[in-house]
């Protein structure tokens, strides 16, 4: 296990495309591992206390990760523990192993992901498994877990896969959805606009967009966009 | 600075030169002859290399409010990094790029001068000042016609020395190039939710047609004798049947002629040639339009490639854009600009397993392979068929029967049934393929000094890693296409801007511009331009236009 801990309060952005196979790599490596603070690359040993416990593929982030982008970005094993708060794009475009956020998340968690798993014990901000700007779909596979609450635009896009929000969300969940599973156990603002497949679930209140119809066990729509999507109580 | 360019295998259609070992020499910025260089001279080992004007695309679309809107339009595409901020500028972009990264990618191809294809004239200024945020290359753009309400009020009148008027007036106040036009009547047609798709459709609110729009901007674009001849985008594009209105507009022309160039250019004709009633069997008309080019000598085209891979289309045809957007359900946005036309935005990805999308492509590659090499010139319809850094594939393709057959296996087999190209034995020689984009690109804008290499031309040079001695273009495909993708050498005005795909330095090239008021009497519109500005645009008329000393290094052509 690689443990990572900041040297100082960051004032500024870090990228860090750090997934938990660098925990396989030398000390040289990980030390030498480049990000970048701002526009500026850094070493990975300029910015955190490096340190190892057993050699499993396995990170522990101890500390304030907020400003810390990109964390478990394109992983596809192993697992990743954030002690603290994360940044942005946690967990984007990953493909398999876990995520564990012990504190709240930032936009973008879990983006365009296809497999793996993530849960976050606080909450979450915006763009939970969405689809980057101008791409067509969101995520495809895997879960992602808040136990808090969550911002706008929860799986936008979604292609597959489950998003589980135990608290409240904002507007726009599943806008444009095309499969998969969101279960909503709070309450949120508008649901299913532009919605062409998939299941949302909601046990609180929500707003229906207008393009949904009555249907035996809940709502279909988008009728907009000809869609088939199921917004359901739960 | 001076160069001599020795040992060179030079290849220069304009003035004949096939393959032939040869030094040249350069001077303040120029090609110049032997004798005129002499001491301080940087020489450049030229052994074993091809030597050929830098290339020239006569029909790109690189800056306007259509770019800029596809960008907006399409984060997507911006997130490919080219180059980081350093000794140059950042660039980015995947096919759609930034102002920099066009004018660098084309500087790495060996492409040394680009023409924006189609300028709304109300955004002019626009236009200008991203031409301006393009380095290394030369610039021009064309502002749109055949829909400006100026254009179908004077050919209703049929008051031709208005018409002519107008033309100069405009092209001077948008310090633009020439004549283009973009589906004639059928953007103002548009503006009521309709279109022009055949020459004889009346435009709303004029009583005039395609037909005579087209006529009557040829006849004064000759009387102007502009550099440049109209430019024509044609009715009915993207339709199943229209290499008919395609050939019919063509046939427009046949009543004029003019010693230097064509009469009209008909652009992206690809997109212009399809056969059949629909979608259901659409096949390939580039036969017969191919006939009709090679039968006469006052027409070119060009070829609106498509590329497999991302593209977008951005044309001022907006209700072709809309129908695209319908047909395949991508982003669209739709521009409008006063009185003068629009324009529309949708994303397209061209996919090779796709029948309609292996047809476009295969028609593409047959205009290229059947029209002779004297009138068709190379384009992707910069970014509507894909990216200008895939000349080279294009290039490659119509050099090489093999590597056609090659890419035809993994096409949809619809273009087997659809389309001649299979049965295609030509193959252009590197010749033919560096006049399509060299020395004929130059003919048809007018530019003597452009796209060859003799004494007095501009010294825009490419040198390419390879003999066209040795290397043999139709089995070695591979290496044609790798070797045409980076120069050895660019050199622009005579400085030495790129090499073996690095950029070397930072040069700001021209923007052509043409000037054609001394031919006219300016009194002859003044009311009418005071009137119609008035009414109905929403900018005064002392605010419209350009000036040339906004532009940063511009050049006037006088036509006299």
């Amino acid at each position: 296990m690689l443990i990572l801990k900041p040297k100082f309060d960051f004032e500024i952005s870090v990228e860090a495309e750090i997934t938990p196979a660098l925990a396989l790599a030398t000390d040289e490596e990980i030390s030498n591992y480049q990000v970048y603070y701002g526009k500026d690359k850094a070493k990975l040993s300029d910015l955190f206390e490096i340190s190892r416990e057993g050699d499993d593929a396995k990170l522990l982030l101890d500390g304030d990760f907020s400003k810390v982008k990109w964390i478990g970005a394109r992983m596809d094993e192993g697992e990743i523990v954030v002690k603290g708060d994360i940044g942005d794009h946690c967990g984007a475009y990953m493909t398999g192993g876990k995520i564990v956020v012990e504190g709240n998340a930032l936009d973008w968690i879990g983006a365009e992901m296809k497999g793996g798993e993530i849960e976050v014990n606080g909450n979450v901000r915006n763009y939970v498994g969405c689809a980057y700007w101008g791409n067509m779909t969101g995520m495809t596979g895997g879960k992602i877990t808040v136990k808090g609450n969550a911002g706008n635009y929860i799986g936008e896009k979604m292609g597959g896969g489950e998003i589980e929000i135990m608290g409240d969300t904002g507007d726009f969940v599943g806008t444009e959805m095309k499969d998969g599973t969101i279960v909503i156990h709070g309450n949120c603002g508008f649901v299913g606009g532009d919605m062409k497949g998939g299941t949302i679930k909601i046990k609180g209140n929500f707003e229906l967009v207008p393009g949904f119809r009555k249907v035996e066990d809940g709502f279909e729509g988008d009728v907009n966009a000809g869609g088939k999507g199921k917004v359901l109580q739960l | 600075m001076m160069l001599h360019i020795k040992n060179g295998i030079v290849i220069d259609p304009k003035n004949g030169i096939d393959a032939e070992k040869m030094d040249i020499f350069v001077k303040n910025g120029k090609i110049v002859e032997e004798s005129e260089v002499k001491g301080d001279v940087k020489v450049i080992d030229a052994s074993n290399k091809l030597v050929v004007a830098g290339g020239f695309d006569m029909h790109a679309h690189i800056a306007g409010s259509k770019i800029n809107v596809g960008r907006e339009m399409r984060p997507e595409e911006m997130r490919t990094v080219r180059l980081v901020a350093g000794k140059f500028r950042a660039s980015i972009g995947r096919v759609l790029l930034t102002s920099p990264a066009i004018g660098y990618e084309y500087a790495k191809m060996g492409y040394t001068s680009a023409f924006e294809a189609a300028q709304p004239p109300v955004g002019a200024l626009h236009t200008h000042e991203e031409l301006d945020a393009i380095p290394m290359i030369d610039k021009a753009a064309l502002p749109v016609f055949g829909n400006w309400h100026f254009v179908l009020k004077y050919v209703a009148e049929k008051n031709w020395e208005k018409l002519r008027t107008f033309i100069a007036w405009a092209i001077e106040r948008t310090k633009g190039f020439g004549v283009k036009v973009v589906n004639p009547g059928g953007v103002e047609a548009w503006m009521y939710g309709g279109n022009c798709k055949s020459l004889d459709d009346e435009v709303p609110g004029f009583g005039v047609t395609p037909r005579e729009i087209i006529t009557a901007l040829i006849q004064e674009t000759e009387n102007l004798n502009l550099s440049h001849s109209v430019h024509l985008h044609c009715n009915n594009l993207g339709t199943p049947g229209n290499y008919e209105t395609t050939i019919e507009s063509m046939k427009l022309a046949s009543k004029f002629s003019n010693d230097r160039r064509q009469v009209l250019h008909v652009t992206h004709v690809q997109f212009n040639a399809y056969s059949g009633s629909s979608w259901r069997d659409v096949g390939s008309g580039a036969a017969e339009i191919a006939k009709y080019v090679n039968s006469v000598d006052n027409i070119t085209i060009d070829m609106g490639q498509p590329i497999f891979g991302h593209a977008t289309a951005m044309t001022g045809d907006a209700p072709f854009q809309f129908t695209l957007h319908k047909l395949t359900g991508a982003r669209w946005s739709n521009k409008d600009s006063e009185i003068e036309g629009g324009a529309g935005i949708v994303p397209i990805g061209y996919l090779p397993k796709n029948p309609i999308h292996a047809l476009q492509w295969a028609i593409g590659l047959e205009l290229g392979l059947l029209v002779d090499s004297d009138k068709v010139v190379l384009s992707t319809d910069y970014p509507n068929g894909g990216p200008f850094t895939e000349y080279p594939y294009i290039m490659a393709m119509l050099m090489s029967r093999k590597m056609r057959e090659k890419e035809l296996e993994r096409v949809s087999p619809y273009v087997q049934k659809a389309t001649g190209l299979a049965a295609i034995d030509r193959e252009k020689t590197l010749f033919e393929v560096i006049q399509m984009t060299r020395s004929l690109p130059a003919r048809v804008m007018g530019l003597d000094s452009k796209g060859h290499l003799g004494f007095g031309a501009d010294a825009d040079i490419a040198i390419y890693n390879f003999d066209p001695l040795t290397v043999d273009v139709t089995n070695d495909f591979e290496t044609v296409y790798k070797v045409f993708k980076t120069s050895a050498y660019t050199i622009k005005g005579g400085e030495i801007i790129a090499m073996n795909g690095e950029l070397v330095k930072e040069v700001w090239g021209r923007t052509f511009w043409v000037d054609a008021t001394s031919k006219v009497e300016m009194e002859a519109i003044e009311s009418d331009l005071d009137e119609m500005f008035s009414k109905y645009y929403s900018l005064e008329r002392q605010n419209y236009g350009v000036e040339e000393s906004w532009i940063k290094k511009p050049e006037r052509l006088v036509m006299g």
